[in-house]
């Protein structure tokens, strides 16, 4: 096993104990600050997969951003005053599918032989990323902007309350 | 060298947790972080196949960014529209809006 | 005027019939009139045909004529044919023989119909239907292939139904016509499989004469056409009443007078009789059993009727019975294939037949009473009707000089030569017996002291419309014997006499049998003298008798308790069957087919919409559930 791998087991199975962590968690705040580490382990993730960009961009819109976002509206909810269980009915299905689910998608994957496997991750650099995204995906970049702003216009209207509030 | 099995792998484990979330939390706002577990699965996978198999037209990594733009915005309204739940009926807990039944 | 006009005969009265249907209720006397013009100028065109017939014969063998329409004709595409039906008409000397006694027969019945019905509520409607009657039974004897025949016998049992049912209110009549139906029914299913195996292996038409020179040159197996003919009698067992399916003929009594006069005595019941006469030549080339059938057949009807003619006590049924009797009789000597014999016996049974019932109906009109234990000694006040009832009477149990005794003679004859003993002596006792019933009929009613005072009070002669037809048909029954005579025959313009008219393949003299004379005679005669003696006066001697056999007597009036055993099949074969079927019908096509395809939807429906429950984590893990679907299909199907 070379140190990448284990450096890749390590950084997998934190990532992984914070998914656990947010689906399972009794505490709604403890859910919230488990996928924190959920994110930030994703964000190592796209490290171990050459791709820096992505893990910086990762921190600064989910760590940064959509986490307080996610608290934010906690707290506005009053999710912590809520009585009653915090896992819903279907527990015990949700977990058969999940599994399930799991397992299929697993077989799939170790049995395929996937075409034009290098067997290493090439580094993509920024400078490639930057050139291609206003070239190539200029389009796709601009109404990405454009769903921003909508989004943050709807966001805006929707939760802005009636006159006087 | 890590293999790309592992990476999918991986990318498996976190969406078959976020699944089990969306499908087994009762409040909506566990739901949309279960939610956000999922996208961060299938963001690993591209960036993966990218990476591994395509890495001259690196599309997956494109992909990677977008989704990470489109998901951070539909946080965003997602949770407003929680907001305003919360506000008229006063619930946010999802299997209480249920209205539209037979 | 010829033979080439045959077709008036039917097609007058059927014209008749749809005016009569139509305006038939505003008519002055409900058009009465119309269906008497309507049936008498079909008996005078007979005359005319029969003038074209004698004139084209060559010598003595006659050339039948006919004259036929093309209708219906189409390809067949599987069988390479063409399949056509016809209308045609076929003369020749057994149909003259036929129109004769059906138009006259039908022409006296329709006047005396006048007085009799006088005052009935559907007076018009019986003329329509007698109309239709006449113009199905001549269609039936003209037509010249069996399509038509069939249609044209189909008719007449739909007509029989009508009319013995004509006082429908009455529960008995109603019930006594459906029987008549069905019974019928039975045969006419044998008719028309006949007619159809005919066809199929046959020259591809339904003429008659075409099938008859096919089945001659062999055409036909000689199984198959022994079956085909077999088939064929069935429908002339069920409308002539030969036993088995003789039940419903007595129940027929229920219709008016008339009709039983015109249709049970002289007209569709015969046309059993001249269905086998038409067909007699497959009957030849087929098995001899199944002419031995024939005879069989007929042997049985005699007897059974015979003896239940003693036990009956209403008039008309034991006129009903002696019916049977006679139909009996000519299908035994269709059965010896003397066709001559039983087309003579058919002749005058038609006139004598029809006397005794006209008569009958005389004496009820008369007393409205019909059973004999409450009738006697009427001949001192309707002399005139008891004098034509004599004749009747005479002229069925065969006493020389009427008809009736030529043409028994005739079948005695034939029986004698060609056949067993054994059928000559059945016939012989059978003479004896119609002597004994015969005459406790006419004795009973017309003789000695009246049973009850009141009726016999009642009684008076009736009015003209209906005593002169009882005197022409006297006349009839009592002279129509001598065509057996060869010089009257010529006489009247038939060349070689009568017995050179009807005839199946050679002729055969009516030669005079002294011995076979005497025999019936005496065994006629002493019938009607032992019967004398049994019922004169109060009938003690009959009624001592009777007690001692008690048995039998019941067995007798209870008519063999065939009734009782068809009743007993319907009840717990066909209506269990039936109900059987009505479940099935009712509980898997309606219930279960029908509605329950309906109920699948409704329920579907019903069960499907709890579905919708409103919470999003169900629909959630329903998406789940499709993906997962899929991608282990995808999976499974892949690897």
């Amino acid at each position: 096993m070379t140190y990448e791998e284990a450096i890749f087991y390590v950084i997998a199975a934190i990532t992984v104990a914070g998914g656990l962590g947010v689906v399972t968690a009794r505490n709604v705040i403890h859910s919230a600050l488990f996928l924190i580490l959920a994110l930030l382990g994703v964000a190592a993730v796209y490290v171990l997969l050459a791709s820096e960009f992505l893990a910086i961009v990762q921190v600064l819109v989910y760590g940064g951003a959509v986490t307080i976002l996610i608290l934010f509206a906690m707290m506005l909810t009053r999710v912590r005053d809520i009585a009653g269980p915090i896992d819903g009915p279907q527990r015990p299905i949700a977990a058969l599918a999940a599994t399930v689910f799991l397992g299929t998608t697993v077989l799939a994957v170790t049995q395929t032989e996937w075409r034009g496997d290098t067997g290493e991750a090439t580094v993509v650099s920024i400078d490639q990323i930057g050139e291609v995204l206003f070239t190539t995906w200029a389009m796709p970049f601009e109404i990405a902007s454009l769903v921003l702003m909508v989004a943050l216009v709807s966001a805006i209207v929707l939760a802005r309350g009636e006159e006087g509030e | 060298m890590i293999p790309i099995d592992n990476f999918l792998v991986l990318s498996a484990i976190l969406f078959s947790l976020g699944m089990y979330g969306v499908l087994a939390r009762r409040n909506a706002v566990l739901i949309l972080m279960s939610v956000e577990l999922m996208l961060q699965a299938v963001v690993i996978n591209f960036v993966a196949f990218a990476v591994y198999l395509n890495p001259e037209t690196f599309t997956g990594i494109i992909f990677g960014i977008f989704v990470i733009v489109i998901a951070a915005a539909e946080v965003g309204l997602a949770l407003a529209i929680i907001l305003r739940l919360f506000r008229n009926r006063q619930i946010s807990n999802v299997d209480e809006a249920d209205l539209l039944k037979w | 005027m010829g033979m080439d006009q045959a077709w008036l005969i039917p097609a007058i009265p059927a014209a008749a019939f749809a005016v009569l249907l139509i305006f038939g209720p505003y008519l002055p006397r409900k058009g009465d009139w119309l269906a008497i013009a309507a049936i008498g100028a079909s008996f005078v065109l007979v005359f005319p045909i029969l003038a074209d017939l004698l004139d084209q014969a060559d010598g003595t063998t006659y050339v039948a004529g006919e004259k036929a329409w093309e209708w219906i004709s189409f390809d067949l595409a599987a069988a390479g044919e063409t399949f056509n039906i016809e209308i045609g008409f076929y003369v020749d000397p057994i149909t003259i023989v036929m129109l004769a006694v059906v138009t006259l027969v039908a022409l006296m019945v329709q006047v005396y119909s006048i007085a009799y019905m006088k005052g009935d509520p559907r007076y018009g409607w019986y003329f329509t239907v007698m109309s239709l009657f006449a113009a199905s039974m001549l269609l039936l004897v003209l037509s010249n292939n069996l399509l038509l025949l069939y249609a044209g016998w189909e008719a007449v049992g739909f007509c029989s139904f009508l009319l013995i049912g004509f006082w429908w209110e009455k529960r008995s009549a109603a019930e006594a016509a459906k029987k008549a139906f069905i019974t019928t029914r039975i045969g006419d299913i044998g008719l028309l499989i006949g007619i159809i195996m005919l066809w199929l292996e046959g020259p591809n038409t339904f003429n008659i004469q075409e099938i008859i020179a096919f089945a001659e040159e062999g055409g036909y197996g000689d199984t198959y056409l022994t079956g085909a003919v077999l088939f064929m009698f069935m429908g002339a067992l069920g409308k002539s009443g030969q036993f088995p399916l003789h039940v419903w003929l007595p129940d027929a009594m229920e219709g008016p007078t008339p009709v039983s006069a015109l249709i049970h005595a002289a007209t569709m019941v015969v046309a059993g009789v001249y269905l086998v006469a038409r067909m007699l030549p497959l009957f030849e080339v087929a098995d001899p059993i199944a002419l031995d059938v024939v005879l069989v057949v007929g042997l049985t009807t005699v007897m059974i009727s015979a003896t239940m003619g003693l036990a009956a006590t209403d008039i008309k049924r034991v006129i009903a019975y002696s019916t049977l009797n006679s139909l009996g009789l000519m299908f035994v000597a269709l059965g010896s294939s003397a066709v001559a014999a039983a087309m003579l016996y058919l002749f005058v049974h038609g006139f004598f037949k029809a006397l005794l019932f006209l008569s009958a109906g005389s004496v009820i009109h008369a007393t409205e009473e019909q059973d004999m234990r409450r009738l006697g000694g009427l001949a001192a006040k309707m002399p005139i009707t008891a004098a034509m009832f004599a004749i009747g009477t005479l002229a069925m149990i065969g006493i020389i000089p009427l008809s009736g005794f030529w043409a028994k003679d005739e079948v005695l004859i034939f029986a004698e030569e060609e056949q067993h003993i054994i059928v000559y002596l059945v016939l012989l006792s059978s003479l004896a017996i119609t002597g004994l019933y015969m005459t406790r009929l006419f004795l009973r009613t017309f003789l000695f002291a009246p049973r009850e005072q009141e009726t016999y009070d009642h009684a008076h002669e009736s009015g003209l419309l209906m005593t002169v037809p009882l005197l022409i048909l006297g006349l009839l029954a009592t002279v129509g014997g001598f065509v057996v005579f060869d010089e009257v025959g010529e006489a009247l313009g038939f060349p070689g006499g009568f017995a050179q008219f009807v005839f199946l393949h050679r002729a055969h003299e009516f030669d005079f049998q002294f011995d076979t004379a005497i025999t019936s005679s005496v065994l006629a005669g002493g019938g009607a003298i032992v019967g004398w003696i049994l019922w004169q006066n109060k009938a003690e001697l009959a009624a001592s008798i009777r007690d001692r056999f008690a048995p039998v007597a019941t067995l007798l009036s209870n008519r063999y308790y065939v009734d009782e055993i068809y009743q007993f099949a319907i009840d717990r074969i066909v209506l269990v069957l039936g109900s059987i079927i009505a479940w099935f019908d009712r509980v898997v096509v309606n219930d279960g087919g029908v509605n329950g395809a309906a109920n699948i939807g409704y329920f579907a429906g019903f069960e499907a919409k709890f579905l919708q429950s409103g919470r999003l984590p169900n629909y959630a893990l329903a998406i789940v559930g499709g993906i997962l679907v899929l991608s282990i299909a995808m999976l499974v199907t892949q690897v």
